[in-house]
């Protein structure tokens, strides 16, 4: 494994903002560029951009995030969490930020405040690889570039990893159930019970009765709504769908194994007179009812043209 | 095989679930198990703990409730004194049907399969929940939980030895036996819609036959809608009602398709016949006198407008003389050829005439038995009621906008009941409306003092109309209305009635009409407009908010 552990063949993203030295993000770029090899794409994305660019969720190995020297790049919860986002599961972050130990400046984190955040974004396995202490330019750089006056800031280096499985995946449980009493063996009805029920049931005045509240039998479960695509049918679109009647003689069938696009305005099938049931995708006569034998059919203007 | 069989419990609101319910009824007959089909408040409550087997198929209607035929069963079920081991003979299926996009999606199925559970059944299999946001509609969870539900039932209660499972290309028998009545027997005494001696409140199984005193269109000519005000005289009736309640009327087919349906079929409309179950104990249709003519059912019973169901296309598959009809009948009844179904059928909202105009040789082989298994009966359609007996006694008034809409069917859709109602002339001499109320879901403040906020944009706005003359005959004048329409001078409906009461001080009006100018404005940006009002009224005085349209 290389440098920021890259392997050749990852797909790597690397975050910059503004406070990132041109040279030195395009060195950083070039140098992960030959760890994963020539052909592989790295994304270069500015911190403000990244959300815009609304990448794939799950398709990043590994992303690095303020990582050129002299950055002062800063991580919101929200960027975070986009970053969890986009990397695939089991996937890592490297990211350096400035912090100061004072505890005191909104502006600047902490060290376990920056930890905290990671860790709210949806990052698991957080963990502080190093800190580095700033030359005294690079210091008052960042400073500057920050807004930032004590003298105690520190560049801290943290990884973090997606966790190793998808939003939204579920997997049973096991519990074990006694098995259920065949049909024979079902208990009799107590005969309380049933006096009870007969009773209720013969008493349909029910103005007085006590009523438990049903809405206290669902659970967080039975809320859901269903994934919108278990609700589509394979193939089922309104437009696609052309078809050719059984004794297709105006060329549609051939047309269809061709897989040519093509529009038909006249229609020498046999079967436009027995109603749309029966007639081909390209029929003019598609929207009239089947013919009577012998009836004249004269196409308003407009049918003419829509094919 | 228990004796009492499977029992089949369903609550519809459309029709949806009695469909599925009496499906899964047809395929229990198919392997040779007695089966019952009942609406959940028409069975026998108190004989369901020794029920052994039961299906429920129950749609979630409204904001998550239950459908108006199973109301009685739910509250029943939910009482606190049922004993918590009720039910431990009943091995149970629910399966359900609601649609993903509201927020209470399938909360009935999923709230009944948990109750039952409660009071000690034993669930068959999991809930089942058809969506009618999947491309395939309910059917793509009913068609494998229906081959689950068979492989369950037949493992507890196999097949008697010797027996197969019916198999699909052999046709059950029909529900009733159609017997006509020889030509020249005597004429019945009374017309069949006189008003008769009223018992009880009219309700669906007695409409109260109304009369019609005035049909007033609303909106200008020269405007793309028709929308109509319709005033009923409902003296005698025993009907009241309140501000926010609602009115079902049963519709019937215009004249040019009963015609055409009767041709189409080959029936004589004034051969009188009368019905026998075939299996004894079925309850006749109801609404249908006996004797019967052809003309009165396919009039009033049949609901040939409306778009036809798998089940059709199955059964009248197994009718058809004619190859190529037959092949692709049976196509539209495999699951295979749902989407193609969907796209011949639902999506252009082609009605049953119009399919069998399409199958002419399959449709006249259809013997006249089977009409009452092919096409289902005519649903009644709800209005909010428009009027207040305050300020109209024994009178009903309706706003009824109607539907006209075009898909790729040449032809354009059309509203049954909407049409109908707007072809009704009461200059041409007594005309009559079946109909009876039903309690709204708006109720509005019991307090005199409590202002209210009415949004009601175009024909939504019909109950607050109601509510408007109920609370001005009242001495009420806390009424806020924004309404909206497209144009001032074309659906601006009950704009001198209500610019009266501006006057007078017991209405503030908002009006919002939103192509009148470039922009477009509609009521929510009057009421962002007026939002310290809103505000004042929500705040300082407790007002009620109504939303309709």
């Amino acid at each position: 494994m290389g440098e920021y552990g890259l392997a050749p063949g990852q797909r790597v993203a690397i975050i910059w903002d503004s406070s990132s030295p041109v040279e030195a993000l395009k060195d950083l770029v070039d140098r992960v560029q030959a760890l994963v090899g020539a052909d592989n794409h790295i994304s270069v994305e500015n911190v403000n951009q990244l959300p815009l660019s609304a990448h794939r969720k799950s398709s990043f190995d590994v992303i690095l995030s303020g990582m050129v020297p002299g950055s002062a790049a800063q991580h919101s919860v929200e960027l975070l969490a986009e970053v969890a986002r986009i990397l695939k599961p089991g996937g890592r972050v490297l990211l350096k930020e400035p912090v100061a130990e004072s505890g005191n400046n909104t502006k600047i984190k902490t060290a376990s405040k920056l930890l905290t955040t990671l860790t709210l974004s949806g990052l698991v396995e957080v963990k502080e690889l190093k800190k580095e202490v700033l030359t005294p330019e690079e210091a008052k750089s960042v400073g500057e570039h920050l807004g930032y006056q004590g003298n105690d800031l520190l560049i801290i280096q943290i990884e973090g990893r997606k966790p190793n499985f998808e939003v939204g995946s579920s997997s049973q449980l096991k519990l074990s159930f006694a098995k259920k009493p065949a049909p024979s063996a079902k208990p009799r009805v107590d005969p309380a019970a049933a006096k009870l029920w007969t009773l209720s049931a013969n008493d349909m005045n029910d103005e007085e009765m006590d009523l438990l509240d049903s809405d206290e039998l669902l659970d967080s479960e039975d809320l859901k709504k269903p994934d919108p695509s278990s609700l589509r049918a394979p193939s089922c679109n309104e437009k696609g769908k052309k078809k050719a009647c059984k004794n297709c003689t105006c060329g549609l069938a051939e047309e269809l194994e061709k897989e040519k696009k093509g529009s038909q305005h006249k229609s020498a099938c046999g079967n436009c007179y027995l109603g749309d049931a029966f007639r081909c995708a390209s029929c003019p006569y598609l929207g009239m009812p089947a013919f009577k034998p012998g009836e004249k059919i004269l196409l308003p203007e407009n049918q003419l043209h829509d094919a | 095989m228990a004796e009492k069989g499977l029992l089949v419990l369903f609550g519809s609101q459309t029709g949806t679930a009695q469909d599925t319910a009496e499906r899964v009824g047809r395929e229990a007959q198919r392997r040779h198990l007695r089966c019952r089909v009942q609406a959940l408040d028409s069975c026998d409550l108190a004989n369901l703990i020794h029920e052994p087997l039961v299906v429920f198929v129950c749609a979630t209607t409204g904001q998550g409730d239950p459908p108006d035929n199973m109301k009685m069963f739910w509250r029943f079920l939910f009482r606190k004194s049922l004993p918590a081991s009720s039910l431990c003979q009943l091995d149970y299926a629910v399966l359900g049907l609601g649609d993903s996009s509201y927020p209470k999606f399938n909360f009935i199925a999923k709230k009944l399969h948990k109750r039952l559970l409660q009071l000690g059944g034993n669930p068959l299999l999991p809930v089942a929940l058809g969506d009618d946001q999947h491309d395939l509609g309910p059917d793509a969870v009913v068609d494998p939980w229906l081959v689950a539900l068979w492989e369950k039932i037949l493992a507890l209660y196999p097949l008697p030895p010797g027996l197969e499972i019916i198999s699909p290309d052999v046709r059950l028998p029909p529900k009733y036996t159609l017997h006509y009545l020889p030509e020249d027997s005597p004429e019945p005494q009374s017309a069949l819609l006189q008003p008769a001696a009223p018992r009880g409140a009219p309700c669906e199984l007695q409409p109260f036959p109304a009369r019609v005193v005035s049909n007033q269109r609303l909106t200008a000519q020269a405007h793309f809608q028709d929308v109509r005000l319709i005033e009923f005289d409902i003296a005698g009736s025993g009907i009241t009602f309140s501000a926010g309640d609602v009115v079902m009327i049963q519709p019937q087919n215009c004249p040019e398709d009963v015609q055409q349906f009767c041709q189409l079929l080959r029936l004589e409309p004034h051969r009188r016949f009368v019905l026998e179950p075939t299996e004894p104990g079925t309850p006749l249709p109801p609404l249908l006198p006996q004797p019967c003519t052809i003309q009165y059912l396919v009039t009033h019973y049949l609901d040939i407008s409306c778009v036809p169901r798998r089940s059709f296309f199955e059964l009248l598959a197994s009718f058809s003389t004619n190859e190529l009809e037959r092949e692709k009948l049976q196509e539209f009844s495999s699951a295979q050829g749902q989407e193609e179904l969907y796209s011949y059928c639902n999506r252009p909202r082609r009605t049953t005439l119009e399919v069998l105009w399409d199958f002419p040789h399959s449709t006249c082989a259809i013997p006249a038995d089977y009409l009452l298994d092919l096409i289902p009966r005519i649903r009644p359609r709800a209005f909010s009621i428009a009027s207040s007996l305050l300020a109209h006694p024994e009178r009903m008034q309706i706003l009824v906008a109607v539907v006209r809409y075009k898909t790729r069917l040449s032809k354009p859709r059309r509203g049954l009941c909407s049409t109908w109602l707007a072809s009704l002339n009461p200059e041409q001499g007594d005309v009559r409306v079946p109909l009876w109320v039903k309690k709204g879901g708006m109720k509005f403040p019991a307090d005199p003092a409590t202002p209210v906020i009415m949004i009601g944009p175009g024909t939504g706005v019909a109950p607050f109309r109601a509510a408007i003359q109920e609370r001005v005959a009242l001495g009420r004048r806390g009424n806020c209305l924004f309404f909206g329409c497209r144009h001032q001078s074309k659906d601006f409906y009950c704009q001198t009635e209500w610019e009266e009461l501006v006057t007078k001080g017991f209405l503030t009006l908002f009006t919002a009409f939103s192509r009148d100018q470039e922009e477009k404005v509609y009521v929510q940006h009057r009421i962002r407009e007026k939002g310290k009002l809103v505000w004042e009224l929500l705040s300082s005085e407790n007002a009620h908010i109504y939303l309709a349209g």
